[in-house]
């Protein structure tokens, strides 16, 4: 039977959009299928353990809580984190997270918070605040009926995708990594980063799906593909902001 | 000349204020804002002067202002105090304006010499620089809408800064909370703390959700992990940071012990200094306790007995769409508005305290008051729901995000098959009430603009009063 151990990086301080739908989302979709799946808090003090998760999930929280955590990502946790990401592991980083991957986050007066270095992005902030619906396409999800992945962004901060990572979508309505180049997340390696919270995974289960699918080849190579599930829910919850925010339903304008 | 042209101006506006609350009173549309904001264009000092001319009681916090406030208000009545009050909840500064404009006479003297305010979190500190309250209750801090209010230290800060505008207000704080506490440290104001005492906390207290999304497990001073010796609801109960050494203060109002807590009522045993007492709260759910516990605390900075108090407690009316209730002969319709997590979990734990079977309507909206962003409901436990499902015969929901909340429970790990999309929220209610078999409760449970639209249409079904009345 296969299994599939999931990572939630600092659930009690990166929690802030409803973090936990994307892990709620996960694991459902896992058990629906007959997946046995379990979920490992790992918090400040914890060891992180490289070869131990099948997927890594880090999500956004206030500024005062990304502080608490700074030292410890970025003496305990950085190496194997790295090592993780470098060994094809599954990451899912949401808004904070996303940040925290990069290179470095620069404030307002010019100081640059560094960042875990996983990847090759990085963070300014900004005076006005990315808030509001986000739709975007992602390019490798186009067979599926649900290309169009929606959700909600709240950021200051506007990411720059530097050499060696690719954006994970093309922004339909939104603002995305930051309001100027249209584009929406990252891609590096089996890491997936996004603005888009709200929860991201539960509306948008071909992502959610793409993402398991992956995990699951990584670790049990005989493996083809996942059982359709009945999505007409989540389908309908997708098409009712895809027909509000964009003209003409599952066609980009 | 100078001083002229300012009566004038405030004359003007007062009166102008008026005659707009007649006129929307008469048109049947309310406006409990539109009055006070013409009122202040016309004359940006006026909650100065009228302000000055009261003794106030405020109101604020995430959750529990309106109840709160209407406890307040049964007691100040218990105790013959003649009161105004912003009942409709309408809490921004243009709220309170209305209100005060509404009370006073054509010379601009009150009628009711005190008035009981509640108040918005911004518009609380905005309003400090103007008005400046006797006592001021603050219930407790929770994430709430996160793209209308940015983050919940924002937030604590915003009242922070109001509080440091009046330094001789009488604060009453909840103890068992981290962040409303902080409040009253290292300030000159007079200040009491309410809270729960161990025994008091219910047993069966679920901590799966509720240690996953705390909204302060780490020392608001020095970042160190709080160790809690127990937990009421949220991040309430008794924190320590083994570091800095900030703890639950010493508390004034405590609840000692809850004998009994029904789907109606609650029985709760309270010590003050004045004395220990029995009392039953008129409405249920833990949360209502604090709410009460801190009206409590608040009657006994007055100086009122506790007779009185125990009367109010029993007796006072639920405010708008808190747990308002409608009786149709077999069944019963309970409206409870939800805004955030916190009170949401809260909401669902009370509905699985109701041993009747009922039918739940949720009504999710994301207008600008809702929150743009209803993230928010999956920091929502449905832990509660899950386990009753059975005892609820049907799911519906509506509103503007409705198929949003059908996902949500469907990941809750609810039934498919229990939930209904029905956005309208008119069609939504001629289902519900079909589908309702004798004996059984319609819950219904809207966002704030949710609210508005299902409360006219059991207004002009069922002939509920105005809102603002």
């Amino acid at each position: 039977m296969y299994e599939i151990k999931i990572c939630h990086l600092y659930p009690d301080l990166l929690n802030l959009y409803g973090d936990y739908g994307n892990i709620q989302a996960l694991v459902r979709r896992l058990e629906w299928r007959g997946i046995n799946v379990s979920v490992h808090p790992i918090s400040i003090g914890d060891p992180f353990l490289p070869d131990a998760y099948d997927i890594v999930f880090m999500g956004g929280g206030p500024t005062n809580e990304q502080e608490i955590l700074h030292k410890d990502l970025l003496g305990l946790k950085k190496a194997p984190l790295i090592e993780a990401v470098e060994n094809d592991t599954v990451f899912l980083c949401i808004c904070g997270g996303y940040q925290l991957m990069g290179q470095y986050y620069k404030l307002s007066d010019g100081t640059e918070l560094e960042c875990l270095g996983a990847m090759n992005h990085w963070t300014i902030d900004h005076e006005k605040r990315m808030t509001g619906n986000l739709i975007f396409e992602i390019e490798g999800l186009k067979q599926h009926p649900d290309s169009l992945v929606v959700g909600f962004e709240n950021h200051s901060g506007k990411t720059y995708l530097g050499d060696g990572v690719l954006p994970l979508g093309k922004v339909l309505y939104g603002k995305g990594n930051n309001g100027e180049d249209g584009y929406e997340g990252a891609r590096y390696r089996n890491v997936y980063c996004s603005y888009s919270h709200g929860s991201l995974l539960p509306k948008n289960p071909g992502l959610t799906d793409e993402i398991i699918t992956l995990a699951i080849k990584r670790k049990y190579k005989d493996f083809v593909s996942l059982q359709p599930l009945n999505d007409h829910i989540e389908t309908a919850a997708r098409e009712n902001l895809i027909k509000r925010f964009l003209n003409t339903p599952n066609s980009p304008k | 000349m100078k001083k002229l042209i300012n009566k004038i101006r405030f004359f003007t506006a007062l009166y102008l204020g008026k005659c707009a609350i007649y006129l929307l009173r008469f048109t049947g549309s309310g406006g409990t804002s539109f009055p006070g904001k013409l009122a202040m264009t016309i004359c940006p000092d006026i909650l100065r002067e009228l302000g000055a001319k009261y003794r106030i009681f405020m109101v604020t916090g995430t959750n529990g202002k309106t109840t709160t406030a209407r406890i307040m208000e049964q007691i100040l009545q218990e105790n013959r105090i003649k009161y105004i009050s912003n009942k409709s909840g309408a809490n921004l500064i243009s709220g309170l304006i209305t209100t005060l404009i509404s009370d006073v006479k054509l010379n601009a003297s009150p009628t009711s010499p005190t008035a009981l305010l509640e108040v918005d979190e911004a518009a609380f500190r905005l309003s400090s620089k103007h008005i400046h309250p006797a006592v001021l209750v603050v219930t407790n801090f929770f994430r709430d809408q996160l793209d209308r209010y940015g983050e919940l230290y924002n937030t604590l800060n915003v009242v922070k800064e109001g509080i440091l505008n009046n330094p001789e207000t009488t604060l009453v704080l909840n103890g068992d909370d981290s962040l409303c506490a902080s409040l009253g440290k290292d300030v000159p104001n007079p200040v009491v703390y309410y809270g729960m005492d161990e025994l008091a906390v219910p047993e069966d207290n679920n901590r799966t959700m509720s240690s996953i999304n705390n909204d302060a497990s780490y020392c608001l001073y020095c970042k160190t992990k709080y160790e809690y010796q127990y937990y009421s609801y949220g991040h309430l109960g008794y924190f320590k940071c083994p570091n800095c050494g900030y703890e639950r203060p010493e508390l004034t109002a405590n609840v000692v012990r809850i004998p009994a807590m029904t789907s109606e009522f609650s029985t709760v045993v309270i010590s003050t200094p004045s004395g220990v007492f029995e009392a039953n709260i008129n409405l249920p759910g833990l949360y209502n306790i604090y709410n009460a516990l801190s009206a409590v605390a608040f009657a006994e900075v007055l100086g009122f007995s506790h007779k009185k108090t125990i009367e109010a407690l029993s007796s006072f009316e639920s405010g708008f769409g808190r747990m308002e209730s409608i009786s149709l002969g077999e069944n019963n319709i309970q409206v409870i508005l939800i805004k955030n997590p916190t009170g949401f979990s809260q909401v669902l734990k009370y509905l699985s305290s109701v041993y009747n079977s009922s039918v739940i309507c949720f009504m999710i909206n994301d207008n600008i008051a809702d929150g743009r962003d209803i993230s928010w409901l999956y920091d929502v436990d449905f832990e509660p729901l899950k386990n009753m499902q059975d005892n609820v015969s049907q799911i519906y929901v509506s509103g503007t995000r409705a198929e949003d909340m059908a996902v949500r429970l469907k990941y809750a790990g609810i039934f498919t098959d229990h939930v209904s999309i029905e956005k309208d929220a008119q069609n939504m209610l001629d289902f519900a009430l079909d589908t309702l078999k004798p004996g059984e409760t319609l819950f219904i449970l809207p966002t704030y603009t949710a609210l508005l639209d299902i409360r006219k249409i059991l207004k002009k079904r069922f002939k509920l009063k105005n809102f603002w009345q």
